[in-house]
């Protein structure tokens, strides 16, 4: 008997981590993800994990950092605001090379912002911080993925010594769905070997260092012999991280006009393509579940065979950017973007009367 | 009175001068004239009688170049 | 005769990476002996900052992690709750501590957190080449100061023990100095006590060591002991501000 509980989205994030086996929660207040470090403060104490709400974003991620490199699994959760505070802490974590998982709820920005739904963090997210590190994003779509993805990216973490971001948003977060709870097993994993957990207790009794200033002490701490062939390392593991790529493709196979979306936009095009095809428009979806590494090969195929495209993202236009790539120039690449929400306010949606407009309008000739 | 005696590192050695300023027997000296292969001022053991192995000198040299031994009566062995 | 050697040299260091008459590695030497003696060597790890006083862990044969500068606070707690039986500590400077790692630093002292902080006060941004720095003394000329600290652009040194000392979940709260001989052994002592109230699992424990930056304060090795006599002393006093055994 699977056992199913309606639940919220930031909350199924909780539930994926501890199936997942996580150690530690580190977090901070900032809407719209209280609930996400409020059901850790709840439910971990009292399984002799630990929850720590930390004095502000920059604490939570170094506090990420100190336990990745004692060999636990750790993570955080913030949103947009507090991502930018994060984005030291990504860096020497990717320089590192420790594993731990962030969830980002997307809000609106820049700066303070709104504190409702938004996607406008595509780009900080997918291109990283400083020094040029890459990592995986996986976007879900509901309740249900939120949960499954929020495992995987427990192990895809461990797999690759790298953070990894689920990126979320506003409405995912605070949506009820009926939630499946299963433990999900990837496979096997290396030992830690790594991790600092006090001398004597290493095997080989000689000490560890876990250390983000690889740049500085290459030869010194990691045993590469120099910064360059370090990089080279590091290059060779993001071209292995590209083999997680990740997509869905709903009613694509025969479609002349594909949307482009992730997180909740996904979930409206889902609910435009079913009214466009009810009108015999041949339209289809193509939502990335990994936002990086990015299904440009799958895109560039669909160009090639005559496709058009029409990218909706709540934002003034950031994952078009990846597309119009991914395209090459051989296709129109059309966008939907914030400024179609049903309400010119911070609360306001694109809504799949919206997207069928659009639609619409590119299927006549007016639109070509 | 405990006799001992001290080995200075030379590689080490960056002529802080601490040995000297905190030997409270005045063994050690720093002349002026001794250089160390990078170039740094060398202290030399000048007065070793009066050596009585306290270990100060190790303890405020900040650059480990000074070991400490004391003299033991010949019963045993002693380890060095 | 035969000779018993009585003091040496840590067999790690090969050589010394610290200017000439820096008094970090003696900080760093003080710990190692702090840490055999009460046989926690093996369990130690060290959170090091960023900064000259990173060379601290030339001296000692421990498992350690670097991060980002003045996060050393946040990393040990992360460390210390999830393995409570490690002893903790954090190397970290004045800026590292008291600057940039102010809000990491207030965060471990308000949670209490049950690890040690050691934080090497020499009173400017030593690896960067002698910047203003929070303990830096009034009138004292640095590369940021070329006129000397002065109240109304850069406000007064800040005495981080005495602050420490105010939060009730620290239980150990002291400062010292390495530039004599009789400071030195007030140094292990201080370094002991703090990581005895780990051991003991009391609350934090934070200790200030004073140390001598010759390059930067533009003086000899031995003129910068004085002038640690003369000038840091009395700004700031040594002692121990808080020693408790229950932090309720």
């Amino acid at each position: 008997m699977v056992e199913r509980k309606l639940v919220q989205g930031n909350e199924a994030v909780g539930w994926g981590a501890l199936s997942a086996g996580c150690d530690a929660f580190f977090g901070y207040p900032i809407t719209p993800q209280n609930e996400i470090p409020e059901w850790f403060s709840r439910e971990f104490p009292k399984r002799g994990k630990i929850f720590v709400q930390s004095q502000s974003e920059v604490g939570s991620i170094m506090m990420v950092y100190g336990g990745a490199a004692a060999g636990f699994r750790v993570m955080t959760s913030t949103s947009s605001p507090g991502w930018a505070l994060m984005q030291e802490g990504m860096s020497h974590l990717a320089a590192a090379e420790l594993p731990c998982i962030i969830v980002l709820v997307q809000r609106g920005g820049p700066g303070q912002g709104s504190i409702r739904h938004a996607q406008m963090d595509y780009l900080c997210t997918t291109r990283g911080g400083t020094g040029g590190y890459k990592n995986i994003i996986l976007a879900p779509a509901s309740v249900q993925e939120t949960h499954d993805l929020v495992q995987l990216a427990f192990y895809l973490a461990d797999k690759y010594r790298n953070p990894v971001i689920v990126l979320s948003d506003g409405i995912l977060g605070l949506i009820r769905e009926s939630l499946e709870m299963k433990t999900m097993d990837f496979g096997p994993l290396p030992e830690k070997d790594w991790a600092v957990r006090g001398r004597e207790r290493q095997r080989d009794k000689n000490f560890r260092f876990v250390h983000s200033g690889v740049g500085t002490a290459a030869i010194l701490v990691r045993g590469y012999p120099d910064y360059i062939s370090w990089l080279e390392h590091m290059d060779d593991k993001y071209e292995q991280m590209k083999s997680e790529l990740k997509y869905e493709g709903y009613q694509a196979e025969d479609a002349e006009l594909f949307l482009v979306a992730y997180g909740y936009p996904a979930r409206v095009c889902k609910e435009a393509v079913n009214m466009a095809r009810a009108e015999g428009l041949k339209v289809g979806l193509l939502r990335p579940i990994t936002l990086w590494p990015f299904p440009y090969q799958v895109i560039k195929e669909k160009a090639e065979s005559g496709g058009r495209f029409l990218v909706v993202e709540d934002s003034l236009g950031l994952m078009v950017e990846d597309v119009r790539m991914a395209v090459q120039g051989q296709a129109e690449v059309h966008f939907l973007g914030i400024q179609s929400r049903h309400l010119p306010t911070d609360g306001g949606m694109i809504l799949p009367r919206r997207v069928l407009e659009e639609i619409s309008r590119l299927a006549t000739e007016e639109g070509r | 009175m405990t006799k001992g005696k001290i080995i200075i590192n030379e590689a080490n050695c960056l002529g802080c001068g601490y040995c000297e300023k905190f030997c409270s027997r005045e063994c050690i000296v720093i002349p002026g004239d001794k250089f160390s292969p990078r170039g740094y001022l060398l202290p030399v053991f000048a007065n070793p009688d009066r050596c009585n192995a306290c270990g100060v000198c190790n303890w405020m040299c900040p650059h480990f170049a000074i070991e400490v031994y004391k003299y033991i009566e010949n019963e045993g062995t002693g380890s060095s | 005769m035969n000779t018993e050697k009585v003091w040496a040299a840590p067999n790690l260091l090969a050589f010394s990476p610290t200017c000439p008459g820096c008094q970090y590695l003696t900080i760093g030497r003080i710990i190692a002996e702090v840490l055999e003696e009460l046989d926690i060597e093996g369990k130690a790890i060290a959170v090091i900052g960023i900064g000259c006083n990173g060379y601290i862990s030339y001296a000692l044969n421990v498992d350690r992690i670097l991060g980002a500068h003045g996060r050393p606070p946040d990393m040990a707690t992360a460390i210390k709750r999830l393995s409570p039986d490690n002893v903790v500590f954090t190397i970290q400077g004045d800026g590292d501590c008291m600057a940039i790692g102010a809000d990491s630093f207030i965060g471990a002292l308000i949670r209490g957190e049950k690890f040690t902080i050691i934080m090497c006060n020499n009173a400017n941004y030593g690896t960067t080449g002698g910047q203003l720095a929070p303990t830096t003394l009034m009138g004292q000329i640095t590369t940021t100061t070329p006129d000397g600290r002065n109240v109304i652009t850069d406000g007064y040194p800040v005495h981080t023990a005495e602050l420490a000392a105010t939060f009730r979940g620290v239980a150990y709260s002291a400062r010292s100095a390495v530039n004599t001989p009789a400071n030195y052994q007030r140094t292990r002592k201080c370094i002991k006590s703090a990581f005895q109230k780990q051991v003991d699992q009391i609350g934090l424990s934070f200790v200030e060591v004073l140390s001598a930056c010759p390059p930067n304060w533009h003086l000899s090795p031995v003129e910068s002991l004085k002038w640690i006599e003369e000038k840091m002393i009395p700004e700031f006093p040594l002692g121990e501000f808080k020693n408790v055994n229950k932090t309720d």
